[in-house]
């Protein structure tokens, strides 16, 4: 049996979601743009659905653009800022964030957008004091994730936020892996963009959405009139049914999950501290994403002990990778200062809400086993 | 890639283990290991089938690893 613990990478269909899809599938497939009345279920679920995820983050309808992911709302964002920009105004990000943010960087830095990377601390946290270094009038947007998809580290957005419009500058946030995971209000948080992904709240695989706050971002793709305008293409109705669905009893059972996944982490760390295991927990060690326990174990290599544990029919990740010829160590974990004899070891093992006790037993025992050979 | 002599298997001794052998050992133990187990062994300690441990080999192969050259 296949013991699943890489829920930062996707997560089950949840089966509320899926049979909330099922009709748009197969019945009400109607093109929500269409004119005639047999198109109206198809619209009036997109409807419901945008509004259910404006009040999952406290923003308005309006708001909530779909997307096909987190990909493309964070490239949206990016390079959206970069396109409407006229003044080339400089993008401040961090040195961990996603590479759907990296490369977007990179790509309009290559427009001759300047563009800062912001270090971290050993944590993997975006100090205040390293913005304010960093940051100054020129500076038109600020881009930093909510919560670092390896370590699961949890930044300071609402701090942050407040230092971007300080300096007259907007503030994204790649919010993919705490949506759904940990309370988010763009409100209280001073957020003018935010990013999220479907699939990683237990929705489908293919859609997500970007709020942003109006006036603020041009059209990205161009076509039609969907999405207000905004983003061209005939809308994934099951999905985007799916998503809300998903989104909002993941908001409902939050703080239940939440307990659930703390409490299955603190079960396998107490395991592997009782044993010989040399590792280090990366990441900020409590203000950090339920369910992510991003281990360092020295001397070890991260990928052959993903792959053992796939052997064993464990599903992990690993934040160090073979590309055929070096074993590379990933962005963030570089970036964190890990020691060398450490960084190679790394492995992340992502809890999900259906995760139980008895297979993170399972997964701490092969892992102190495996780390002996 | 360096260059890696290997041991005889630390379990049964067996000597002059395969490319595939040393090269399984070095991917899923480490490139720094001092200890090689052959193909029956790896799979015993691991509690896996030996195919299992073909197919990772296959795998790897495919995706062009040097280990296994």
């Amino acid at each position: 049996m296949v013991i699943y613990a890489d829920n930062a990478a996707t997560t089950q269909l949840d089966t509320d979601a899926f049979e909330a899809m099922k009709p748009f599938l197969l019945e009400n497939y109607a093109n929500p743009s269409g004119a005639y009345s047999y198109s109206k279920k198809a619209k009036l679920a997109i409807k419901a659905a945008r509004k259910t995820i404006a009040e999952c983050i406290n923003a308005e309808p309006e708001q909530i653009y779909f997307t096909s992911g987190g990909t493309e709302s964070d490239n949206w964002a990016i390079k959206g800022f970069a396109l409407s920009d006229y003044d080339y105004k400089a993008v401040i990000t961090s040195q961990i964030e996603h590479h759907a943010i990296l490369n977007s960087c990179y790509d309009i830095e290559r427009l001759k957008h300047p563009v800062a990377y912001l270090p971290v601390d050993r944590k993997g946290v975006v100090a205040t004091d390293t913005l304010n270094r960093y940051i100054s009038d020129r500076t038109g947007l600020v881009s930093v994730m909510t919560a670092n998809n390896e370590i699961g580290t949890i930044e300071p957005i609402k701090e942050l936020a407040q230092i971007a419009h300080s300096h007259g500058a907007l503030f994204h946030t790649d919010a993919v892996q705490a949506v759904g995971h940990i309370p988010i209000d763009v409100k209280v948080l001073g957020i003018d963009m935010l990013s999220a992904s479907a699939h990683k709240f237990n929705g489908p695989k293919g859609i997500g959405f970007l709020y942003c706050k109006e006036g603020v971002l041009q059209p990205f793709h161009n076509g039609g009139s969907q999405e207000f305008g905004m983003r061209a293409g005939t809308e994934n109705v099951p999905a985007i049914v799916g998503m809300a669905v998903a989104l909002r009893k993941n908001i409902i059972e939050m703080e239940q999950n939440a307990k659930h996944l703390r409490r299955l982490s603190e079960e396998l760390l107490s395991i592997l501290e009782a044993s010989n295991v040399p590792f280090i927990l990366n990441g900020h060690p409590t203000n950090r994403l339920p369910g992510n326990i991003n281990l360092s174990i020295k001397g070890k290599s991260g990928e052959g002990l993903m792959h053992m544990l796939d052997l064993k029919g464990i599903c992990v990740s690993t934040g160090s990778a073979c590309d055929s010829k070096n074993q590379q160590v990933s962005h963030v974990i570089q970036n964190i200062g890990l020691p060398d004899d450490y960084g190679i070891g790394t492995i992340r093992i992502s809890l999900g809400k259906y995760n139980t006790e008895q297979e993170v037993k399972r997964i701490a025992d092969i892992l102190i086993k495996l780390s002996s050979l | 890639m360096k260059k890696v002599k290997a041991s005889p298997c630390i379990s049964c001794g067996k000597k002059d283990l395969s490319k595939d052998e040393v090269g399984i050992n070095l991917k899923l133990i480490g490139e720094d290991t001092e200890n090689f187990y052959c193909l029956d062994c790896l799979a015993s300690v691991l509690d896996v089938g030996v195919q299992d441990i073909l197919d990772k080999i296959e795998e790897f192969k495919e995706e062009g690893c040097t280990l296994f050259l």
